[in-house]
């Protein structure tokens, strides 16, 4: 119990402290009071994960009948090892990162309390308490985005914001319904609709619950509310695009997930217009994203747009409410979390070193950065789906859920969307790859330098990849795991 | 409805002052005419209070020649309600005669809209 | 324990003596007699709050030696300590926050004067929450009028008179409806006291005598009191009259007086009327769309707002939108949101104004936005506390104002004609409050690079530092401890009836 409390509460203390903190203390200390916070909270996280599955506990009453809980589920152990091990690394990138950035205190105090914030979204018990850290989780990651102070920047920052907050919102509006209509608000296998008091609303509860997962999803970048994802991703400094990208927008995901599954239940939304509205969203999503990121230019923006179609991958698979494509929806949920970290680490690689940030400007870039390269090319195959990787196992899932599913007109119109924004994704990743490692013949091999990052930058590069392909190799435990909780919601 | 009315003329008078009273104190510009709008206000309102208090061929309830009977007396209660009234027109009257010295010394005019003009013109 | 009764006039007396006395003396010692008046009331409220808690129920007290048709009575239960007990809070904390700007925009040798005025203030708001009397109510609104219109126009500037003659103006035309319709109710009934008006005017309705002119009175007070309280439509003299004077008088003004007139009319509503009797009438429907659109025209103003001080104040009138849409919704549930509002937005709207002082302190004293660009910086200690208001007006659970949102939705979905504009438009003003409040965040913690004004610490300012962070406690004690208060009120509410 005391371990939930300080995996949530170690992290946003020792951001805090990091902002009173006096500014002299020079850079190797602050990144060695950082280094040692991160560590140790990774450590709460794996302790608290192993000692205190299944511990439920209430911190306090917000009022008589909201209280603030946590609980260690299993949805939580995957969504909260996904988040240590990504802000790990990703953590550790940065201290290379960084050294090109200026106000390096302000970036590792909000980058800390955003790691507290998403483990207590990850324990959160019921509703209210997500709620609360859904809310500062918007706040908290929003100097990210706003890092370098540009109006740029701010404007992205401000943009996120109010996407954010309206999504929130949205939800908030939800909320009041099942706080009326429910039993309580605590997440519970199946849902928590009140039968008896339910009865005769359905039309009015099932609005809230389209209303509700529309502002959930703002945070997963899903069509109409996504414009705001290349927007704010691309500005943050490259760490912390990888994490906004890779973890971050999971919260929206863990939103869906616990809102869907463990509030109103699946038998209550299958079958409804809720359920063919929200596929049909995510479809287009799904194809809009491929496409969009397809045409653009700029690394970076390719990457979140990239996002924006991956996430809806998952969000469909949630959506078709089947046990095949919610494992292949939690799947793809930790491989893109590790995919796309490693290419957002790629991609500030590529600017910490070579100062280039759109694609064409990238010929030979394999000659002179080949370990980031390779890493960014192997988990590129991974985000495709071309086997063995993460990617392809999740994306089978998907689709064999979705055929399985019988939903009409989707069950195959899926399958078919996701092969081609699948060929999409190759187009819009792979010439990176094509033109860095072969740059043809008229590139200048006089002026070719070899200009590999330090370690710091490399060694969390070759984890994320290789945790990637791990998934890929080995995912029979995962998926008996997963099955397990598929089993008890579905 | 028109007999009503005859016979209660003294609260329709006070319903009609109150009105234009109350038209004064809103829509006038210039702020004497207003604090005279707020005086017809309460005016009508005492008025009101009077008439509803008088009961005809009854007197004010000072014992005088011993009568001690209620009959013989009108009530006193809004007789009292009309004098504590007037004591808050009164102050409320100076004060706004007050405010409108302080804004004529710095402004050299009593039109309320003309003084936020000049005010948006300061820029303050 | 029963001498405990005679504290609520033993403290509207104490406040009353406490002006006359200050009248006489100078600045600095009428400053101490004002602090230790508002605490010996503190305490007092606190002790018939506990009074009133144990016993279960609550009290009258017979002012003179009339019994109860023709006397006068204050009246005290738990909803009135508690009340008494909050303006006394706040008021302290106002004067302290914003003693420091005092001293520099008021005359020295007028500076006493605030002091009275604001003795008297409080004697009137103490006078509104415990009186059992119309009449009494209604000088004691006429006195809370004045000396509010005093708190004003202390700081003599062109703007905070005209700001102070349009205040008087609205608020005139308010207590006259009031007093017009007070004085029909009077005719109607036949009584003063609250408690034997409530009974004939039972009476009256069961007998369905005199409809019209007791729907008419009722809708003469009402509106007379949404005047007074700036509801939406009558708001205009509300920004310069906040924005403009000193900002203790601002956050005073914003934070109690126009809460003194709401809880003037809750206890008309629960205690003359009856609240049944008030529901059927339809004039809480009338006040439900006001209040709806008060919550988006002031946000929408506040949007436009290009002046911090102004916008604070615009924000005010969305959240007097909010406590109305709460009476407007005619349940109970609906009138202890609107109460537990009461009570946030008086601890939220005083707390950003003080912070928000602090910020225009280190901006050389501009209130326009570019020129706060960094201010937080400036004064880290306001920077935060704004911060945490504006979070608080955004309803981030942990702060007050996400209770009593929760409070409102809650009662929304229990009626089924109202639910979905109130859910809605709150939904909405929450948005656009999200906008403006963020948006200043947002500014105030942009760094700017080279700065012509000078930071201050925590050595430059100790009482005011102190002031924010009992503002930021009470916030959060509002927003993490709200189910006792939540019990009070409804328990309170339960004694009016």
């Amino acid at each position: 119990m005391y371990l939930i409390l300080l995996s949530i509460f170690f992290p946003i203390f020792a951001g805090v402290c990091l902002f009173i903190k006096r500014e002299n203390a020079g850079r190797r200390n602050l990144l060695i009071t950082v280094g040692v916070c991160l560590t140790l909270t990774g450590l709460l996280v794996v302790s608290a994960l192993f000692t205190a599955y299944g511990v439920d506990f209430t911190l306090f009453h917000l009022t008589r009948s909201l209280p603030i809980c946590f609980k260690i589920d299993a949805v939580s152990v995957v969504f909260a090892a996904m988040t240590m091990i990504i802000f790990l690394c990703a953590g550790f990138f940065s201290f290379e990162y960084m050294k090109h950035e200026t106000k390096e205190k302000r970036y590792y105090g909000y980058y800390l309390i955003v790691f507290g914030v998403l483990n207590g979204l990850c324990f959160a018990g019921n509703l209210i308490t997500f709620y609360l850290f859904f809310e500062i989780l918007t706040l908290s990651s929003m100097p990210l985005v706003l890092h370098n102070g540009s109006r740029e920047a701010i404007m992205a920052g401000l943009k996120y914001l109010f996407y954010s907050l309206c999504g929130a919102y949205a939800a908030l509006f939800g909320l009041y319904f099942i706080y009326h209509y429910g039993d309580s608000l605590t997440f519970t296998a199946g849902g928590v609709l009140n039968s008896a008091s339910a009865a005769g609303h359905t039309g009015l509860l099932l609005i809230a619950a389209f209303v509700m997962i529309l502002g959930f999803s703002v945070k997963a970048g899903m069509f109409p509310m996504h414009a705001w994802l290349p927007t704010a991703h691309p500005v943050a400094p490259a760490p912390a695009s990888a994490v906004l990208s890779a973890v971050i927008v999971k919260a929206g995901i863990l939103a869906v997930v616990r809102l869907v599954y463990y509030i109103f239940g699946a038998s209550f939304l299958r079958g409804t217009w809720v359920q063919t509205a929200w596929l049909t969203l995510a479809l287009i999503t799904v194809f809009m994203g491929s496409m969009l990121a397809y045409r653009e230019k700029v690394l970076k923006k390719r990457l979140a747009y990239s996002t924006v179609s991956q996430l809806s991958y998952i969000l469909f698979g949630l959506a078709l409410m089947d046990a095949d494509s919610v494992t292949g929806s939690l799947l793809h949920v930790l491989a893109h979390g590790f995919i796309k970290s490693t290419l957002f680490l790629c991609a500030g690689a590529i600017i910490y070193t070579t100062g280039k940030t759109r694609v064409d400007e990238l010929r030979g870039i394999g000659k002179e950065m080949p370990l980031t390269m390779w890493c960014y090319t192997i988990v590129s195959l991974g985000l495709i789906g071309i086997p063995p990787t993460g990617g392809f196992i999740s994306k089978w899932y998907l689709a064999s859920g979705s055929l399985k599913s019988a939903i009409p007109v989707f069950s195959w119109l899926g399958p078919v969307i996701l092969l081609v924004s699948a060929l999409l994704t190759a187009g819009y990743l792979l010439p990176l790859t094509i033109q860095g490692f072969f740059p043809g013949a008229d590139y200048d091999y006089e002026h070719f330098r070899k200009q590999e990052p330090s370690r710091l930058m490399t060694i969390p590069l070759l984890i994320l990849t290789i945790l990637s392909v791990l998934i890929g190799l080995f995912p029979t435990p995962l998926i008996d795991s997963l099955t397990g909780i598929i089993s008890a919601i579905l | 409805m028109g007999a009503n009315l005859l016979t209660n003329y003294g609260e329709a008078v006070a319903m009609i002052l109150f009105g234009i009273g109350f038209g004064n104190l809103l829509l006038q510009s210039n702020l004497i005419k207003k604090i005279i709008g707020l005086n017809i206000m309460d005016t009508a309102i005492y008025l009101f209070l009077a008439e509803k208090g008088y009961i005809e061929g009854r007197v004010a309830p000072i014992v005088t020649d011993g009568v001690t009977s209620v009959e013989a007396y009108i009530n006193p209660v809004p007789s009292g309600l009309v004098l504590t009234g007037i004591v808050v027109s009164v102050s409320v009257s100076a004060l706004m005669l007050a405010l409108t010295i302080r804004l004529y010394r710095r402004y050299h005019t009593l039109d309320l809209d003309e003084i936020s003009t000049s005010l948006k013109r300061e820029g303050l | 324990m029963d001498f405990i009764r005679n504290f609520p006039c033993i403290s509207i007396m104490l406040c009353l003596f406490a002006g006359i006395i200050s009248s006489g003396l100078r600045g600095r010692t009428a400053r101490w007699i004002n602090i230790a008046l508002l605490l010996i009331v503190t305490f007092l409220s606190a002790c018939t709050l506990f009074y009133t808690l144990s016993t279960g129920e609550s009290f009258v007290y017979v002012m003179g030696k009339f019994p109860a048709p023709w006397g006068n009575e204050i009246r005290a239960g738990v909803l009135e300590a508690g009340m008494a007990l909050f303006f006394c809070i706040i008021m302290l904390l106002s004067l302290l926050g914003g003693q420091h700007k005092l001293v520099k925009e008021v005359e020295e040798n007028k500076v006493f004067l605030y002091y009275v005025l604001t003795n008297l203030l409080l004697s009137s708001l103490l006078a509104l929450v415990y009186t059992n009397d119309m009449f009494t109510a209604y000088v004691f609104v006429e006195i809370n009028t004045i000396s509010a219109c005093g708190l004003i126009m202390i700081r003599q500037v062109g703007r905070t008179i005209e700001a102070a003659v349009r205040y008087m103006i609205m608020s005139l035309l308010g207590s006259g409806l009031l007093l017009l319709g007070l004085c029909m109710l009077y005719d109607l009934t036949g009584h003063l006291l609250m408690s034997n008006m409530k009974e004939s005017i039972a009476a009256i309705v069961a007998q369905g005598e005199y409809n019209i002119p007791l729907i008419v009175s009722i809708a003469l007070m009402t509106v007379g009191l949404c005047i007074k309280s700036a509801l939406f439509p009558f708001h205009a003299w509300l920004p310069d009259a906040y924005g403009y004077s000193t900002v203790s008088s601002a956050a005073i003004l914003s934070s109690l007086v126009s809460k003194g007139y709401i809880f003037l009319l809750i206890k008309i509503i629960y205690r003359v009327i009856g609240f049944d009797i008030f529901i059927n009438t339809r004039i809480i429907d009338v006040l439900f769309v006001f209040g709806l659109m008060g919550m988006i025209f002031g946000s929408l103003s506040a949007i436009w707002e290009n002046d911090i001080r102004r916008m604070i104040a615009y924000s005010s009138v969305a959240q007097i939108g909010y406590i109305y849409m709460g009476f407007g919704m005619g349940t109970q549930y609906g009138m202890v949101a609107s109460v537990f509002h009461m009570l946030s937005h008086a601890a939220t709207k005083s707390l950003l104004f003080i912070a928000a002082i602090g910020l225009t302190d280190v901006s050389g004293g501009s209130r326009k936005f570019i020129e706060l660009t960094g201010s937080a910086y400036r004064n880290k200690w306001a920077g935060v506390t704004f911060t945490v208001g504006s979070l608080s007006m955004v309803g981030i659970p942990l702060f007050s104002g996400f209770i009593s949102k929760l409070l409102f939705a809650q009662a929304a979905v229990q009626i089924n004609g109202k639910m979905l504009p109130a859910l809605i438009v709150l939904g909405v003003s929450t948005i656009l409050n999200a906008i403006y409040f963020m948006k200043t965040v947002i500014r105030i913690y942009t760094p700017v690079e080279a700065t012509a004004y000078p930071s201050v610490t925590f050595k430059d300012m100790k009482l005011y530092a102190v002031v924010l962070v009992l503002f930021i406690v009470l916030n959060i004690i509002l927003g993490i401890n709200s189910q006792p208060i939540v019990d009070m009120i409804e328990q309170g509410l339960a004694m009016f009836a």
